[in-house]
């Protein structure tokens, strides 16, 4: 069968055959580069074109209509443009932090792409704490916000770090007490083995209510760490003019609208795993014909539908509801998504020890 | 020289080259953000040396957590772009002298000590292991520590509402 | 008590968030009602909102007479000076001396679209028009005389 494990493999032989084993390792780390940073591109033109239709459609407008053929080719129109446009750097800023901010954004998720199984066994690094490094890895994400709004020396920027800054890390506790359940109930941290774990049955379907429960939390709390509307206090425009990326201009403010993107796309990813079985198919306990043709639809297929799918649901919630102020939004995470997700975490102990699981 | 050898150096560098910029820069934002590379440096050596759950907590404890602290602190005190003024020579020397013993100390120690090459193939501490070892009773147990420090924590968390609580005016 | 509230916080909540999510679903699956309108293309099935407001206009009828009788109530009521009227005074049929406009001058560049104008005339001589194609290659182009040349009032407009 058609997989891109196979093709992996005989990429890898090939390039044994061919070099010595160093070398080798040294090639495939960068064709893994130059993956990574197409998918990136991809996604960046993909997920762009991807918000302004959905977003149009669900205010009965049309979206861009222009460029292409039903508009497709927009999101290359405004990629030109902001290539050719000139990259600001204000006066009073902090030269060296201001053009390295972007920079930062983009490595933490290129670092936050190394454990994502895309496919069956297609994945840059098999680590075995994958949960524990992608929820530390994306800590780091915030200095990235930090720098800009402190560097730019506006207002402007530094309200919007400042806040970004209090939401992100007060919107990881829950985050990470959604994420904790499904480790609690798999008993490891690594992604591969969570994935193999879904074999029977994706956890949401598995794990009854607090399952379910830790799933809403996850949504909401990525939601609020990738800075987007509802919870877009960083960047919002009616009070900040643009938050964090008021002074960005050209390609560096292009390298945070990617960031902010490639962001979603990973939360997405790891959303999928540990709820929605990865790149596990979907089956229906013993009826073996339905099953069968389930399996026929490729792995990566599998994957990409339910990350895409959560892409949308945090779309939808963008185009639905209106921005909260800084004082609900703390009040939405100190007073009831903790204290929910902490109380479901130990039911979900509870249920993992007696295995009232399926 | 190998590419193990290369990686190695590499981070290395990273760590010191930041660490070195971050005490002798004048912006002290700059300072954070150099203590930060510092630390992720750390991090890179843990993941070198394949212990990933020591590379993440210290990802996680001191880039996510106290750089960011650091960070907030100076955004609530500092003025932007001000550069800090210019130490004096005397403390500069006091200073100097401090690290240089520390650094002749450290290094008498590393030289004194015999280094065994280990014969052990590295193996791949779970972190289910981690986990019981915390959390055990038995000699290598981690449990009263743990216990203790999560009172010290409780203690801070609680000393910190009671300084922030308002109380209403009696009246 | 306090439990109850709090869990009925959250499910009223939820609720709501769901109820609004369920709109703008519906929305994203029937785009049938599109409120884009692709203006250059549509010019000639372009249709506007009753209550658009263009520019004033003032309508004159096949024997070109107008119903504005020089009151100046509009001139009264602009906020920002938009409206001058010139008025002249005519002898009629009886051998009276009566008021009537020479000019209404209309500075389209200074008009913010209020309608304090139009609710102000008394004879509704003057009405908000629908165009909305502006664009000039000179200011001075902006300044309109509402009032054709050698038109008259109507009969029966006190």
């Amino acid at each position: 069968m058609w997989s891109l494990a196979n093709i992996t493999n005989s990429i890898h032989e090939a390039l044994n055959n061919q070099f010595s084993a160093g070398w080798a390792l040294f090639f495939e780390m960068l064709m893994a580069g130059i993956a990574v940073i197409s998918l990136f591109a991809i996604l960046g033109l993909v997920l762009v074109l991807m918000e302004r239709k959905v977003s149009a459609w669900m205010q009965i407008r049309l979206g861009p209509n222009r460029v292409g053929p039903k508009g497709m080719l927009q999101s290359f129109a405004d990629t030109l443009k902001l290539l050719v446009k000139e990259g600001l750097t204000p006066g009073g800023a902090d030269k060296f932090l201001f053009n390295f901010a972007p920079v930062l954004a983009i490595i933490v998720a290129m670092l936050l792409m190394a454990p994502i199984a895309f496919a069956k066994d297609f994945q840059l690094w098999n680590l075995n704490i994958g949960v524990l490094y992608v929820s530390a890895i994306s800590s780091v994400s915030v200095i990235s916000i930090l720098m800009a709004g402190w560097a730019s020396n506006n207002k402007y920027s530094l309200m919007g770090a400042m806040r970004s800054g209090a939401q992100i890390v007060s919107y990881e506790l829950s985050a990470g007490l959604a994420i904790l359940s499904v480790v609690v109930l798999t008993g490891s941290l690594s992604l591969n083995d969570i994935i193999l774990s879904q074999q029977n049955g994706w956890w949401i379907f598995k794990g009854h209510l607090p399952v379910l429960i830790a799933f809403v939390l996850f949504m909401i709390a990525v939601t609020a760490e990738t800075n987007r509307a509802p919870f877009d206090l960083a960047e919002a425009e009616s009070e900040l003019t643009a938050g964090f990326h008021t002074e960005y201009s050209g390609m560096k403010f292009a390298l945070f609208f990617l960031a902010e993107y490639v962001n979603v796309f990973i939360v997405c990813c790891i959303g999928a795993t540990l709820f929605l079985g990865g790149w596990m198919p979907f089956h229906i306990g013993n009826w073996q014909q339905f099953n069968h043709i389930m399996d026929y639809i490729p792995s990566s297929i599998w994957f990409m539908g339910k990350t895409f799918f959560l892409i949308f649901l945090i779309m939808w919630f963008r185009w639905t509801f209106p921005r909260l102020r800084i004082d609900q939004l703390l009040t939405l995470e100190w007073k009831y998504l903790l204290p929910i997700g902490m109380i479901n975490l130990l039911v979900v102990a509870a249920m993992a020890i007696g295995g009232w699981h399926f | 020289m190998t590419g193990n050898q290369i990686i190695f150096y590499l981070l290395a560098l990273l760590t010191l080259g930041s660490a070195v910029l971050a005490v002798s820069t004048r912006h002290i934002f700059r300072a954070a953000v150099f203590l930060l590379f510092a630390l992720m440096g750390m991090a890179g050596l843990f993941f070198w040396m394949n212990y990933a759950f020591i590379a993440a907590v210290q990802i996680v404890v001191y880039v996510g957590g106290i750089t960011v602290l650091i960070i907030f602190s100076i955004f609530l005190t500092q003025e932007t772009g001000e550069k800090l003024p210019q130490q004096l020579w005397s403390r500069r020397f006091i200073a100097a002298l401090a690290s240089f013993c520390a650094l002749a100390f450290t290094l008498t120690q590393i030289f004194q000590h015999t280094f065994n090459a280990s014969k052990q193939t590295a193996i791949e501490v779970s972190v289910q292991q981690i986990g019981l070892q915390m959390l055990g009773t038995n000699q290598y147990g981690y449990a009263l520590p743990f216990e203790l420090i999560s009172i010290l924590l409780l203690a801070a968390m609680i000393g910190c509402i009671v300084i922030a609580i308002r109380l209403k005016p009696t009246s | 008590m306090f439990i109850k509230n709090y869990f009925k916080e959250v499910f009223s909540a939820i609720r709501s968030l769901l109820k609004g999510m369920r709109r703008t679903g519906y929305y994203f699956t029937h785009h049938k009602e599109i409120i884009t309108q692709q203006y250059p293309d549509n010019r000639d099935t372009l249709n506007l909102p009753d209550r658009f407001k263009g520019e004033v206009v003032m309508p004159h009828d096949e024997k070109n007479e107008h119903r504005c009788t020089g009151c100046t109530a509009c001139e009264l009521a602009c906020p920002n000076g938009t409206i001058k009227v010139i008025t002249k005074f005519e002898i009629n049929a009886e051998g009276k001396k009566k008021k009537a406009i020479d000019k209404l001058v209309y500075h389209l560049e200074l008009c913010t679209m209020c309608n304090l104008c139009i609710v102000a005339c008394p004879s509704d001589a003057i009405v908000m028009a629908q165009t909305f194609e502006h664009s000039v290659f000179n200011r001075s182009q902006l300044t309109k005389i509402l009032n054709n040349p050698d038109s008259k009032i109507m009969e029966g407009i006190e």
